[in-house]
């Protein structure tokens, strides 16, 4: 009888507690936000929201929430961008800023020391590019079409370098001296995260890194960092990342409240700020002796789209390092059919024919060299494109065009003799003009089975002499080929694996921010 | 003895679970009699419905009340009004476009608040340097907008002005506000400078907002990104410091409800500055049904409810009541204030934040 009792006691109990069920919100976030990860188990006791994240780029993201992509919250940086891109759409309800991190300039401390730059509180944005034109300063960045950190780096040191002390407008990006500060970005890439760990394995060839200030001091913890990091708040000012959350599914309003007010307690804030570096939105939370506080000085955001777009543009054609891309393409008889009409409309989408937001920023850009290497048992003839004008309908894009129709499936798959073929194709132009960005990407829907094997490749890899490492392959999964194997490709060359089984437009869209 | 115990509890745990069922239907029960309103309102009043203090004294009039906040402006134009109870806008003008929006008359003015900047004390004493700023009985007042104005239009920055080692930063100087298309504590700051501009006179036709538009344009569009509600720049004055915006255009009762806060977010840096003139803001509820209407009633007439509104900063006709406020928590700040003038008509004001909104599209 006891028993029975405890046991409906018990029941009563557990089914009490089955009743506060977690709801579940998806949220469209920037990859940045991946450090919050070991903090969604906290949010979740504590309001019964559980958040399952769904990463993007910036762009990419800008363009999900407006086309309607169903979400219940996004969660970028920031929410400038997404509020001027949706114009008149209103797609977020109600955002709330959750922390907060300023985009600044890591430089090594010996660097910082021999250049008179520790603590210099007149330091500004006109002498870091005067050494990045002199070649001293190399630093890595994140590409600003893809990740928010550089992004909001490319908006921050356009609107200092513009020489006028307001908001940056369609004029001010003339006037820019933009050219000699991105001579000395060395290393570029579609996130920054990946970044970060770029910029550990190359740090022997570079002196600086772009990044959210929280992502800096985490690297300064790092051990694998040699040379600490000193970071720089130019007297101009710098732009700050507010991570708004924004509410996108009115009917997830209640759970929105219960999450923002746990965000913003007290509690919750000191955790982010010890665990995530990033700086807290309440007064209530101190900052810790971490932190750098002189007088933070905010550029002003534009409010001007159309400066925005002029703003990637000019970045994109006129003053980055202009780029020479190697596309080593599968056209083994396996291709035939859809995936070769698919792999051609890819292809096609970056001459200009997507229009959509993330496709129009990653075309094909003005000085950028392309060179096509299909293969299958045989490695065909390479094709080089040199792109002087990048409109749509220019003849250089329809040059491209007209070659990527030509491509016939047929033969076996033979990946690795073409991929050392674009080495020594891409060495030797390296040797010609190393001031450019060089990068390979690989795409194949099935395993080697012909030619040279993945370990002769790697031997090859290997014996390069130290002047010709570097430049990283992007692989692209596709059709059968070898998750494991073409992983283990990018990695022994320093590049990244994509997924293009879903989309493969997708794929060589995200693989632009590191071409 | 055994034999006895299980019984006995269970009789104990029909009991409880009686007990429980009762207060449950209780409960119900006394939730039936409270009526749930649903409105929209200006983000810098939020506090004061969260309020514990100020549910429990809706609660005792049978009002429970749900609020969703928004720039004070786009109440009208960006939300489907009949889909709430009332409208809780910050601003007669605010007001006016959402009674035309509604074609709803009534309204009832609430509480209203005096427009002030929030800044610090570095950059008061370099105003005060300049002749722009004035300290009078402990309270800093702008004594010369039409300079601090003239300054700003004529693009000068910080590093320009005469001892300025407080704040030798090459930022322009410009009042940092939320966005005047959203937002009525920046409609507020326009009307204020159209005022000035139009040499200490109310614009009262559009003949005299031609040749001040572009200095008033100017005002906005410099500062560039904008927030659509009064909070988010006051919460980054708390947050980020001088170096985000040194001046900051906020309603007085934002920076009082913050003093009077337990863990307050100002210090001993930061000050308040009155301009002279400044503008009051009229806080206009506007109900769209009966629901609505019991609510405005109860806050406009409730005398617990609007001490409760001056512990939040607001100011209401129970003068005395603020000036014990003021007192008791030793605030610098004026308990009247004289130099005060009214916004121009709600069509040439209207008039106005369309030219801009219009250059913000040609841009």
């Amino acid at each position: 009888m006891l028993k029975s009792i405890l046991f409906v006691i018990a029941a009563v109990f557990i089914s009490g507690c089955v009743e506060k069920n977690t709801e579940t919100l998806t949220v469209l976030a920037g990859s940045e936000l991946k450090d919050i990860e070991p903090l969604l188990g906290d949010i979740e006791r504590q309001t019964g929201v559980k958040l399952l994240m769904n990463y993007s780029g910036t762009l990419e993201g800008a363009e999900k929430l407006i086309a309607g992509v169903p979400t219940d919250l996004a969660w970028f940086s920031h929410g400038k961008y997404i509020a001027l891109v949706q114009g008149d759409k209103n797609r977020i309800l109600a955002q709330e800023k959750i922390m907060l991190s300023p985009v600044v300039l890591g430089v090594k401390g010996s660097a910082a020391k021999a250049w008179g730059w520790t603590d210099n509180p007149n330091l500004t944005w006109r002498d870091i590019a005067a050494k990045a034109a002199s070649g001293e300063l190399r630093y890595a960045m994140a590409d600003p079409t893809s990740s928010n950190s550089g992004f909001t780096a490319l908006v921050g040191v356009a609107t200092a370098l513009s020489g006028s002390s307001d908001a940056l407008s369609v004029k001010d990006v003339d006037q820019a001296q933009l050219g000699g500060f991105f001579k000395g970005q060395q290393l570029s890439a579609g996130s920054s995260g990946w970044l970060v760990d770029a910029y550990v394995n190359e740090q022997a060839r570079l002196n600086g890194i772009i990044n959210y200030e929280s992502v800096l001091m985490a690297l300064n913890r790092d051990k694998r960092v040699e040379d600490s990091l000193m970071l720089i708040y130019p007297q101009e000012g710098i732009i700050t990342a507010d991570y708004p959350l924004m509410l996108i599914n009115g009917q997830k309003r209640e759970a929105y409240n219960k999450l923002v007010a746990y965000l913003i307690s007290p509690e919750f804030q000191q955790k982010m700020m010890e665990q995530t570096l990033r700086r807290p939105v309440i007064p209530q939370v101190k900052l810790s002796a971490e932190f750098a506080s002189p007088l933070l000085v905010e550029l002003a955001f534009p409010n001007d789209l159309s400066a925005i777009d002029k703003l990637l543009f000019a970045y994109q054609d006129k003053h980055r390092r202009s780029s020479h891309a190697f596309f080593v393409l599968d056209v083994s008889g396996s291709m035939a059919g859809a995936r070769m009409q698919s792999l051609q409309i890819a292809l096609k989408n970056l001459t200009g024919q997507d229009q959509s937001l993330s496709g129009r920023f990653s075309r094909f850009r003005n000085r950028e060299t392309l060179t096509f290497i299909p293969f299958d048992n045989q490695v065909y003839p390479a094709q080089t494109f040199t792109i002087n004008d990048p409109g749509s309908q220019s003849a250089d894009m329809q040059a491209v065009r007209h070659y990527i129709d030509s491509l016939q499936p047929r033969g076996q798959t033979g990946i690795y003799q073409a991929l050392q073929v674009a080495y020594r194709m891409a060495l030797e132009a390296r040797h010609k003009e190393p001031d450019r960005f060089y990068s390979i990407m690989l795409m194949s829907d099935g395993e080697n089975n012909s030619g040279l094997s993945e370990d002769g490749f790697a031997q090859y890899i290997a014996a390069l002499p130290p002047q010709d490492q570097g430049i990283k392959t992007f692989t692209i999964l596709f059709g059968e080929a070898s998750q494991a194997g073409m992983k283990q490709l990018a990695e022994i060359t320093g590049g990244q694996l994509f997924d293009g089984r879903e989309s493969l437009s997708k794929a060589f869209k995200t693989i632009r921010g590191y071409q | 003895m055994k034999k006895l115990i299980a019984p006995l509890l269970s009789l104990l745990l029909v009991l409880g679970l009686g007990a429980g069922i009762y207060v449950s239907v209780n409960e119900q029960l006394g939730k039936e009699r409270i009526v749930t309103v649903r409105g929209l309102i200006g983000s810098e009043k939020e506090d004061f419905f969260r309020d514990p203090r100020v549910v429990e004294a809706l609660a005792k009039k049978g009002l429970a009340v749900e609020v969703e906040k928004a720039g004070s402006r786009q109440i009208a134009t960006q939300f489907k009004l009949k889909d709430y109870d009332f409208a809780f806008p910050s601003g007669a003008p605010a007001a006016e476009k959402v009674k035309r929006e509604t074609k709803v008359n009534k309204a009832y003015e609430v509480f209203f608040t005096p427009m002030a900047v929030a800044s610090w004390k570095t950059i008061a004493t370099i105003l005060e340097s300049n002749g722009i700023v004035k300290q009078r009985d402990n309270v800093y007042y702008i004594i010369d907008m039409t300079r601090l104005l003239q300054s700003i239009v004529a693009e000068k920055r910080w590093s320009d002005l005469a001892k300025n080692e407080g704040y030798n930063v090459k930022k322009s100087l410009l009042m940092g506000t939320t966005d005047v298309r959203q937002s009525n504590s920046a409609a507020m700051y326009l009307s204020l400078a159209s005022y000035i501009l139009n040499n200490n006179n109310i614009v009262d036709s559009a003949a005299q907002i031609g040749p001040i538009i572009q200095p008033l344009e100017s005002l906005f569009l410099r500062q560039g990104f904008m927030e659509n509600s009064s909070a988010g720049p006051f919460n980054d004055y708390l947050v980020m410091g001088p170096g985000k915006a040194p001046l900051v255009m906020i309603y007085e009762a934002q920076y009082l409800q913050e003093a009077v806060r337990a863990s307050s977010g100002l210090n001993d840096a930061m000050v308040l500055l009155y301009p002279e003139p400044t503008i009051f803001t009229k806080h206009i509820l506007i109900p769209f049904n009966d629901k609505g209407d019991r609510l405005a009633a109860t806050l406009a007439d409730d005398s617990d409810l609007q001490k409760l509104a001056i512990e939040h900063g607001f100011r209401n006709r129970d003068a005395a009541g603020f000036r014990n406020f003021v007192k008791s928590h030793n605030l610098a700040v004026p308990d009247t204030l004289v130099n005060v003038v009214e916004p121009p008509t709600f069509e040439i004001l209207e008039q106005m934040i369309v030219m801009i909104e219009q250059r913000y599209k040609g841009n």
